[in-house]
């Protein structure tokens, strides 16, 4: 099996939230989640849309960091801060394109998602993943995302959006499908 | 002067053991004093700053860092540091939040480093040493000026002469905790190695127990092998000191940072907050949210929206609603709705 990421298909998302309670579960996340779960358009519809740290391969929270507590493993997982070198600066919530990280001002202490790293290092998916209903985030191999990226040819040639624009900041661990891309798909839920 | 050095690392060094070299020519009344039993410390001293210095050259180049030290060092003498400091570096309160546990255990290694620290240097440079002027009586020799005269048998002289084996307990204490909580914790399992987590525990738990060994080996073996141990005891403090600008316990020497950085916080909060573009709220000073824009754009990262406005000039929620409208084409930031809970409660 070669690498494996997390995918996030947004069109699945039914808004259960189910992430943010599993995150909480992880270890070491002392029962706080990480993640969130977006209303794309409140006032209109229901649709939700999950957000959670995106990996960057370029991660600008660490570039930010004055005191490199900000580390990357080897899976390509940007890690919650190094609780001996955070100094509370705060940075790394402002330079964040997505405004992921979160800061506990009692324990001086930045902390987002790691992916759960304690399990994704032995191939074992990560809490949200592993508990999403709908299968809105998968924890799947390269040869399967290959495969998924072969199911759908969009007009754009690219096939993370049904956008004209680039959805993300820069190229990120976490592979995303935005929503619209299953229109007319038959699913297997 | 300035093109007396080859560089500021240089400059630093030289300034560094020019005020060792005069602090121990005063404090040891003029070289009188020097205990030459303990040189082999004095070349570790000498060889740690060496290392530290080029550390935190090379850590203070960065931007973001060079950033919070010139803003934080003006910002020193501001209301509040002192408090601030006590917090961060004495009582380590913000550990205290994290767990009992973890506070225990670190308060036992860190105040049990730097009772030793405090008693150890002094002895090596010369700055405090004791003579017996009067039988039976001590005087305590600090900066070459009498402080106190002590009785050789009192409780005081007994904590003086016990100094560094209250410490090693402490930080043997200590550590075993932590390596305790290293085996047990399954987040410290996942994420920990063992040159960087491991290591420095066992290095501190080698120092100790062979600092206590020396006391042991007088009190119990009529001092066999003393000779042999004092030179182990010496070179595990002196690869420890070496090595501590490089590993977990570089966080020692760079923990005075949080206070420069709470500093710059509060400072800069209290002046301008920087007002969300897209919601108008303030969440941040408006000096840190352009110095991240400045220090992004020196990693050639520069968040610039259609709007404008570059992402670092939202607030956290509306960023996250911003990445709606990227992924969906609708205008979540601009819909004037609180973002849903996302506390979930475990």
């Amino acid at each position: 099996m070669g690498k494996q990421v997390l995918y996030i298909e947004m069109d699945n998302c039914i808004g259960c939230r189910s992430c943010l309670a599993a995150c909480t579960q992880c270890g070491g996340h002392d029962n706080r989640n990480r993640n969130y779960v977006m209303d794309v358009d409140p006032f209109h519809t229901r649709q939700t849309i999950p957000l959670m740290c995106l990996h960057c391969v370029n991660p600008a929270c660490a570039r930010s960091c004055p005191a490199q507590a900000i580390q990357i493993a080897d899976n390509g997982a940007v890690l919650s801060a190094l609780v001996e070198k955070c100094i509370g600066c705060q940075n790394c919530t402002i330079a964040c394109p997505y405004g992921i990280p979160k800061f506990d001002q009692e324990q001086n202490l930045m902390y987002k998602c790691d992916l759960c790293y304690d399990r994704t290092k032995d191939g074992i998916p990560p809490m949200c993943a592993s508990v999403c209903p709908t299968n809105t985030l998968q924890w799947i191999d390269e040869a399967e995302l290959a495969r998924k990226q072969e199911q759908h040819l969009l007009s754009n040639g690219k096939w993370v959006a049904s956008q004209p624009f680039n959805p993300l900041e820069g190229e990120t661990n976490v592979r995303i499908s935005l929503p619209g891309i299953l229109q007319g798909r038959e699913k297997l839920f | 002067m300035n093109h007396a050095f080859a560089s500021k690392l240089a400059q630093r060094a030289f300034v560094i053991v020019c005020i060792l070299f005069v602090l121990s020519y005063l404090g040891s009344r003029f070289f009188t004093h020097i205990d030459l039993a303990l040189y082999g410390y004095i070349v570790g001293t000498l060889v740690f700053i060496g290392g530290f210095l080029y550390r935190f050259s090379a850590w203070a180049e960065r931007p973001p860092t060079k950033l919070i030290l010139k803003k934080g060092l003006k910002l020193l003498f501001r209301r509040g540091t002192s408090k601030t400091s006590a917090e961060h570096l004495l009582t380590y309160r913000f550990i205290w939040n994290r767990g009992w546990f973890r506070w225990t255990q670190h308060f036992l290694v860190g105040w049990g480093c730097i009772l030793s620290a405090l008693v150890t240097f002094p002895l090596v440079f010369g700055w405090m040493y004791f003579t017996m002027e009067d039988n039976g009586y001590y005087h305590v020799v600090a900066m070459g000026i009498d402080v106190m005269k002590i009785k050789a048998d009192g409780l005081l002289a007994y904590l003086f002469y016990n100094a560094l084996n209250i410490s090693a307990f402490m930080v043997i204490a200590g550590v075993c905790m932590a390596l305790y909580r290293r085996l047990k914790n399954m987040q410290a399992r996942a994420e920990q190695t063992f040159f960087y987590d491991f290591l420095p525990l066992y290095m501190l738990l080698f120092v100790s127990v062979t600092g206590l060994a020396l006391t042991g080996v007088n009190m119990f073996a009529g001092g066999v092998g003393h000779p042999v141990l004092t030179i182990i005891h010496q070179f595990a403090v002196i690869v420890t000191l070496i090595y501590l600008p490089f590993g977990k316990l570089a966080h020692i020497p760079f923990r005075p940072m949080s206070v420069l950085a709470r500093n710059y916080r509060e400072h800069y909060g209290a002046q301008e907050q920087k007002a969300c573009k897209a919601c108008g709220t303030g969440f941040v000073s408006a000096e840190q949210s352009a110095d991240v824009v400045e220090v992004l754009a020196k990693n050639d990262l520069s968040f610039r929206t259609e709007h404008g406005y570059h992402l670092a000039e939202l607030c956290l929620p509306c960023r996250r609603k911003y990445r709606m409208f990227r992924f969906t084409g609708i205008p979540t930031h601009q819909i004037d709705a609180k973002e849903a809970n996302q506390h979930a409660n475990g």
